[in-house]
């Protein structure tokens, strides 16, 4: 079983929409008047189309509502789609806009960025703790464009399964103190412990599992964020630096 | 719904290809298990030269199913086959990378190591 054939399909409560790896054949049931709507503002609408992640099953669909009002043309088009169904639905895009831009719940920039600051701060918070507690080559990684599940990964080193525990305790503590966040994730000392604060992930490896699973390749593409203490100790820096070498050789 | 005899696809790089769930893990008499439940399997296929071993016998999670999976907001998400990732005792994964898209699910399960080797949450 291949990935790529992997099927999957998503229905919302109101229209089911099913699209696959594949390209099967998207069905939609759409009652009459939305399809007019649809047609009748089909040009306008065009660019968002080409913009959509499904651009194609936009177009498939077109046909198929194409070859339906070549049906429906002769009965009833003309006469539905009358002068007052026009300016009915000026008046609703004059009100509502003639496309949907972005949800209305959604936060402003601004907000965004708070919130990003206030996780970073966390993250650098939790990432000086480890280093408190001898961490080995701590990097903090901002997964957000990357990810949307959480925003930081913090990735570090400990030496042995004490060491581990010293540091998943130290950081549990620091979070409950300082910012009231209690983690989810492992209890118990692990080769890999996690520990899941929701926007900041924490994870502590024993050098070889560090190696084995690679995370810091896997999130390549991730911007590292600059850590304060980074310069300040360059003698910790060369030992684990040294340790992790061993690891990976 | 996977319950024991069912054959399950492998999602992950550990070496495994096929599995066949033999225990659910749980409740003394449970029947079936959904995404996020942890099965005993044993393995039916393996690839070759790789440390696991056709007929071993091995912890899994599952992480797709045919049934469909609902969520509150009314969304419903159900998969084309049943495929599971291999853990051992303690949680880690067996394998470094999952294949192909999983469900959030299995975060608020506390499989958040899956989720953090997994290309695409759903």
């Amino acid at each position: 079983m291949t990935p790529s054939s992997t099927f999957l399909s998503l229905a919302g409560p109101g229209v089911p929409v099913s699209f696959s790896g594949e390209m099967g054949h998207p069905q939609t049931k759409c009652s009459p008047k939305p399809r007019k709507v649809f047609s009748s503002f089909s040009k306008k609408l065009l660019p968002l189309q080409r913009h959509s992640i499904n651009g194609l099953n936009f177009k498939r669909r077109n046909s198929l509502l194409s070859f339906a009002f070549g049906k429906e043309a002769n009965d009833n088009f003309f006469s539905d789609v009358g002068e007052d169904t026009d300016d009915m639905y000026d008046e609703l895009l004059s009100n509502y806009g003639e496309v949907v831009y972005k949800r209305k719940d959604q936060k402003p920039a601004s907000a965004e960025l708070d919130d990003d600051a206030e996780s970073l701060s966390f993250a650098v918070e939790l990432a000086t703790v480890a280093s408190e507690v001898k961490a080995g080559d701590i990097k903090v990684l901002f997964v957000k464009p990357l990810v949307y599940w959480t925003r930081f990964f913090i990735i570090a080193t400990a030496f042995s399964r004490p060491q581990i525990d010293a540091i998943g305790s130290r950081i549990r503590d620091r979070a409950e103190k300082k910012y009231g966040k209690i983690p989810s994730g492992d209890t118990k000392p692990n080769s890999w412990m996690l520990l899941d604060f929701g926007d900041v992930v924490v994870h502590l490896f024993l050098p070889p599992q560090r190696a084995f699973y690679n995370l810091e390749e896997f999130y390549g593409n991730a911007t590292l964020v600059e850590l304060p203490f980074e310069n300040e100790q360059p003698f910790r820096n060369e030992g684990a630096y040294g340790l992790l070498d061993d690891a990976e050789s | 719904m996977i319950q024991p005899q069912t054959y399950l696809n492998v999602a992950d790089n550990s070496g495994a290809r096929e599995l066949m769930c033999i225990r659910i893990i749980g409740a003394s008499n449970r029947r079936y298990a959904y995404i996020g439940d942890i099965v005993v399997a044993v393995i039916k296929k393996a690839v070759p030269n790789s440390s696991l071993e056709r007929s071993e016998v091995i912890r899994a999670v599952i992480v797709r199913t045919c049934k469909e999976l609902k969520r509150s907001n009314g969304i419903i998400i159900k998969y084309d086959d049943n495929a599971a990732v291999l853990v051992d005792k303690e949680g880690n994964p067996k394998g470094t990378r999952i294949f192909s898209a999983i469900a959030r699910e299995l975060r608020q399960l506390n499989f958040t190591k899956i989720v953090s080797l997994a290309p695409e949450v759903l």
